[in-house]
């Protein structure tokens, strides 16, 4: 696969670490493949030749021609994962960056897990939590391609449950669409959560109060987490690729001072 | 209730420490107090290695996380607490041993077997959620004998076989159908 018809294409550095724009005929949000060669769920993928830079000042001993390295991204699609409308709706921190630890909250097939396994890359890890059997299956075997993604199958009700997976993390994703996810999301932080950390969650507004205002839903929600000691940072909606859904950043204080 | 020992439930094993300092609940929430768990050369000297007892393998370890998820003392943890923590009973028994635990449940099991240990957790003392979360961050700097990426390779191999036996995962069919 990769651009249509070998057409150019140019990837250039996203603002946030370990996320690229692929510049075409259009634009596209990619992530570097991890496991080059494999999609994940049938997104596309485009190599681009990268000339690795010959030692010396230049090649001019002519055995060794200039090796070109290919690179492969995979397509991130904006309207099948949150955390990418996020990213295109301008968040200014995602607290996710190669090398980071981010316990995914609501980890479902795995598809959005594997872009952020792309962004932390083999240094970081992602410990992906998933309630679902069905889905977990999926994770599951996409995780086994992976291997700085551990899958847990397990109630994010429950963090004590799975305490002996997870080691202190950077950054907490949640996007688990339950009345109660500032609760949640509170349990883990105060568990797993470094202080400074990251919190990043989507809301579905319609998930905790269908009656309510979207708007007033996150008012509501951002007081929980507040409660739950994080501090919010920012808010934005994922229109036009959701609709009424937010997404809050927030970074966990532990401290009250 | 001051706290005199800290249960580290990790991947690779059972970490039993002493508490050597004691901090007062009072200002648990203060900002020093939290950056003094965050700090190692601080946190080092806030608690101290008593022992470590490794998983002998991946089926053993497995077996301790699905007990230490549902909240059950195994054997090989009774054995390792029996071992490490000060008699309680008989003539020698001193005082009541207080144990800080990350779960209720567990807390309760040990309750139960142990007389003489009172438990601590998470739950009713912020001072050992603070505890435990250090021991979490530092645990690999903590046990002995252990070297940098031994904890993650551990949870890796743990997860699956944790996660896979949730699911009955197979490996040689992509799903179960019921038809």
């Amino acid at each position: 696969m990769g651009a249509k018809g070998g057409q150019r294409v140019v990837i250039e550095p996203h603002r946030h670490p370990g996320v690229f724009v692929a510049r075409g005929k259009e634009d596209l949000l990619v992530t570097k493949n991890l496991t080059p060669g494999e999609a994940v769920y049938g997104e596309k993928r485009i190599s681009v030749e990268t000339p690795t830079a010959v030692s010396g000042d230049g090649a001019v001993n002519g055995d060794t021609a200039p090796v070109a390295t290919k690179t492969e991204y995979r397509v991130w699609n904006p309207f099948r994962s949150k955390l990418a409308a996020g990213i295109l709706g301008g968040l200014e921190d995602i607290h996710m960056k190669p090398g980071s630890k981010v316990l995914y909250l609501g980890a479902a097939s795995g598809t959005s897990v594997s872009h952020v396994a792309d962004i932390v890359g083999p240094t970081g890890t992602v410990f992906a939590v998933e309630f679902s059997h069905r889905s977990g299956r999926d994770l599951i075997n996409m995780a086994t391609h992976r291997t700085n993604v551990i899958p847990i199958i397990e109630d994010a009700r429950h963090p004590l449950k799975y305490r002996m997976l997870v080691s202190m993390v950077d950054c907490i994703f949640a996007d688990v669409a339950q009345p109660d996810q500032a609760r949640i999301v509170g349990l883990n932080a105060h568990q797993f959560l470094k202080v400074g950390g990251g919190v990043v969650v989507s809301i579905k507004a319609n998930c905790i109060d269908s009656t309510a205002a979207p708007e007033a839903v996150f008012a509501r929600e951002v007081v929980k987490l507040r409660e739950e000691r994080i501090k919010p940072k920012e808010q934005l909606t994922l229109e036009p690729f959701e609709r009424d859904h937010a997404m809050v950043v927030g970074v966990y204080q532990r401290s009250s001072s | 209730m001051s706290v005199d020992y800290l249960l580290h439930e990790s991947p690779v094993g059972f970490g039993i420490f002493a508490l050597k300092m004691q901090s007062d609940t009072v200002g648990a929430r203060l900002k020093e107090v939290q950056d003094a768990h965050t700090d190692l050369g601080r946190f080092g000297k806030m608690v101290q290695l008593v022992s470590f007892a490794p998983f002998q393998g991946a089926s053993q370890a497995l077996e301790n996380a699905n007990d230490v998820s549902e909240g059950i003392m195994s054997e090989y943890l009774r054995t390792v607490l029996e071992s490490n923590l000060p008699t309680t009973t008989g003539k020698k028994a001193k005082n009541k041993v207080v144990l800080g635990v990350g779960d209720r449940n567990l807390a309760g099991s040990i309750k139960q077997a142990f007389p003489g240990i009172e438990c601590e957790t998470g739950e009713t003392s912020e001072l050992v959620a603070d505890l435990l979360r250090g021991l979490r961050l530092h645990a690999e700097k903590l046990l002995k004998g252990l070297q940098t990426g031994d904890v993650s390779r551990a949870q890796l191999g743990l997860g699956h076989a944790y996660s896979r036996a949730k699911v009955k995962f197979s490996v040689q069919k992509n799903d179960n159908h019921i038809i």
